[in-house]
């Protein structure tokens, strides 16, 4: 594996993602820049300059026409991946925690922060694909969180359910057309946040990740937990690889939070468990700070990660990460 | 005789894992026809990457 190190953010990375090509990586910090970046190489593409706060979030819609940010200026803002110009800012009376486009890219849904007077609310505008179009201000839906504030959401397949991660440790589950509340699971310890939740390919089943030190798998339909992963660090990623059936964790304490002397500081390694049998296959070593996203190439060729120092790490993965196999892998494969 | 202990653990180790991989693989299966049959257009990565879960 040969890293890649992205340097030309100032201060820590909060969200890094793959277009659907993998051919480019957006990445988000809280120096307020947008930056893309050939994913292949690490050279930087161009930035997105107008936030004026941290930046919490990042994503791009499937075709990669349209970019949309959101942070602590309390904006959700839209770009033309293509030209960095900005289309649309939305404003709210908070920061925006998460950012994600629907599968097809016609719908963006975001989370705004709980302060003194306003609730956390999952909400969603329609989106019109073509960058020269007028975008709504009209949101066409509105979920208040008024239980446990909400950290993370995203689409299912289909955009039939919006799911939610939440700060109490629950996992639910909404009608993505009406709003309506579904389902409800207590998927990690309580009051333990949950800091990520990311798709399977296919969206009928997603991982959370937790500051109680654990990833979980768990399926779209029923929020059944299917795999649970357990690591000796708070976590606040975690991601799904395609073609390897492997999961990617990461997170790490801060320095200004180990309280024990004779912890091993740190231990800022991006784990690698595998997601059937849930153990872990190995780490990855560089970053000097918690990390804090991990995201996977969309071909499964590779993964980076944004750390608290201020870097994004890129890698590809060598031949014998693909020829790893458990053995009853292999007899698996054979019996096909 | 520690040997045949150690072959023992090694045994249930694999049939463990064994399990769990065919659980994995009847789940999927299961949730691919679910998701079939509730007629979704999925949104997934394109067909032509191979190897992984993609729902045809």
């Amino acid at each position: 594996m040969r890293p890649i190190l992205l340097s030309g953010h100032e201060r820590a990375l909060t969200q890094v993602k793959y277009n659907a090509d993998g051919d480019i990586i957006f990445s988000v910090s809280k120096d307020h820049v947008v930056c893309a970046w050939f994913s292949h190489n690490g050279e930087r593409l161009g930035t997105y300059h107008g936030h004026v706060g941290a930046l919490w979030t990042v994503d791009v819609d499937p075709t990669s026409t349209l970019l949309a940010t959101g942070g602590a200026d309390n904006t959700i803002r839209l770009w033309e991946v293509r030209t960095g110009k900005q289309l649309k800012s939305w404003e709210f009376g908070t920061a925006i925690k998460r950012v994600e486009f629907s599968p097809d890219g016609r719908q963006l849904l975001g989370i705004t922060e709980k302060r003194q007077g306003h609730l956390s609310t999952i909400f969603v505008y329609e989106i019109n694909p073509d960058p020269s179009a007028e975008q709504t201000d009209e949101q066409s839906l509105r979920i208040v969180c008024d239980e446990a504030k909400a950290t993370v959401a995203g689409f299912s397949y289909g955009a039939k359910y919006i799911i939610s991660g939440h700060e109490d440790g629950t996992v639910c589950q909404w009608d993505a057309k009406s709003g309506e509340f579904l389902d409800s699971v207590q998927a990690h310890e309580a009051d333990m946040q949950v800091t990520d939740l990311q798709w399977a390919p296919d969206r009928t089943y997603f991982i959370t990740a937790s500051k109680d030190k654990t990833a979980k798998l768990m399926s779209t339909n029923d929020l059944e937990i299917l795999k649970t992963y357990t690591t000796d660090t708070p976590l606040n990623s975690a991601a799904i690889t395609p073609v390897k059936d492997f999961v990617i964790l990461g997170g790490g304490q801060a320095a200004m939070d180990v309280t024990t002397t004779s912890a091993r500081q740190g231990k800022f390694e991006a784990r690698f468990y595998h997601k059937i049998f849930m153990e872990e296959i190995g780490r990855v070593r560089g970053h000097f700070g918690p990390l804090n996203y991990v995201a996977v190439h969309p071909k499964g060729t590779g993964y980076c990660s944004g750390g608290e120092d201020g870097y994004v790490r890129v890698h590809h993965f060598d031949k014998p990460y693909f020829d790893f196999m458990y053995e009853v892998e292999r007899e698996q494969q054979a019996n096909l | 005789q520690d040997l045949a202990k150690k072959n023992t653990a090694n045994r249930q180790v694999v049939e463990h894992r064994r399990r769990l991989l065919q659980e994995w693989l009847s789940w999927r299966e299961y949730i691919v026809q679910l998701v079939k049959s509730e007629g979704w257009d999925i949104e997934g990565r394109k067909e032509d990457v191979g190897g992984g879960e993609v729902i045809e």
